[in-house]
């Protein structure tokens, strides 16, 4: 699972059958430090969450195929909208 | 899932078995600079993918990576790690 902030909204017609009535966001992946990796992803939302949002992302099939049944190919679902992270600073030049 | 743009189609003389009759598309990771610009320009690391949509060179597809691409084929046990999931008609960025 990682953390990723909504990007905005990625719209197909043309689509695996068992994900027709998805709805499609675009995400970057977040890192610790706040910046986000170079391609984005496309995640399957069920929460409705909103453009700018932090979510978490689970990448495992197993939530979308209990959904969809067992020949869906998604996999990357938003599995909770984050309402908050705390993350300790690096220490930097310190004693082990 | 990730998205790619079709570059090309791969033919197999030979294959195993559970490659026959499916397409195959070469797909260029798209990076978010590159869709932010809409310069149609890929940037990532190619790839082959399955193709069930019938994806032509230049569209836009969402693809699944990993043990779910093979979903699809089930319960036929196929070595397929790279699935066409969606062919991408807009994206709406938000800034």
């Amino acid at each position: 699972m990682f953390l990723a902030r909504i990007g905005g909204t990625v719209v197909a017609a043309t689509k695996h059958p068992t994900l027709s009535g998805c709805r499609f966001l675009l995400a970057e992946r977040l890192e610790a430090d706040g910046s986000t990796s170079a391609e984005p992803i496309v995640v399957i939302d069920w929460f409705g969450a909103a453009s700018g949002a932090t979510v978490l992302v689970s990448t495992d099939g197993d939530i979308a195929r209990t959904k969809f049944g067992n020949t869906t190919p998604a996999r990357m679902v938003v599995a909770g909208i984050v309402d908050s992270v705390t993350t300790a600073k690096p220490k930097s030049g310190g004693k082990a | 899932m990730r998205l790619g743009l079709v570059r090309g189609h791969v033919t197999l003389n030979q294959s195993i078995p559970a490659f026959r009759g499916k397409t195959l598309v070469v797909l260029e990771p798209v990076t978010m600079e590159n869709l932010r610009a809409g310069n149609r320009l890929g940037g990532g690391k190619s790839l082959v993918a399955i193709d069930a949509l019938g994806a032509a060179i230049g569209q836009l597809v969402a693809f699944t990576e990993g043990r779910e691409a093979a979903n699809p084929f089930w319960p036929e046990p196929v070595p397929v790690d790279a699935y066409c999931s969606l062919i991408v008609d807009a994206i709406d960025i938000h800034p």
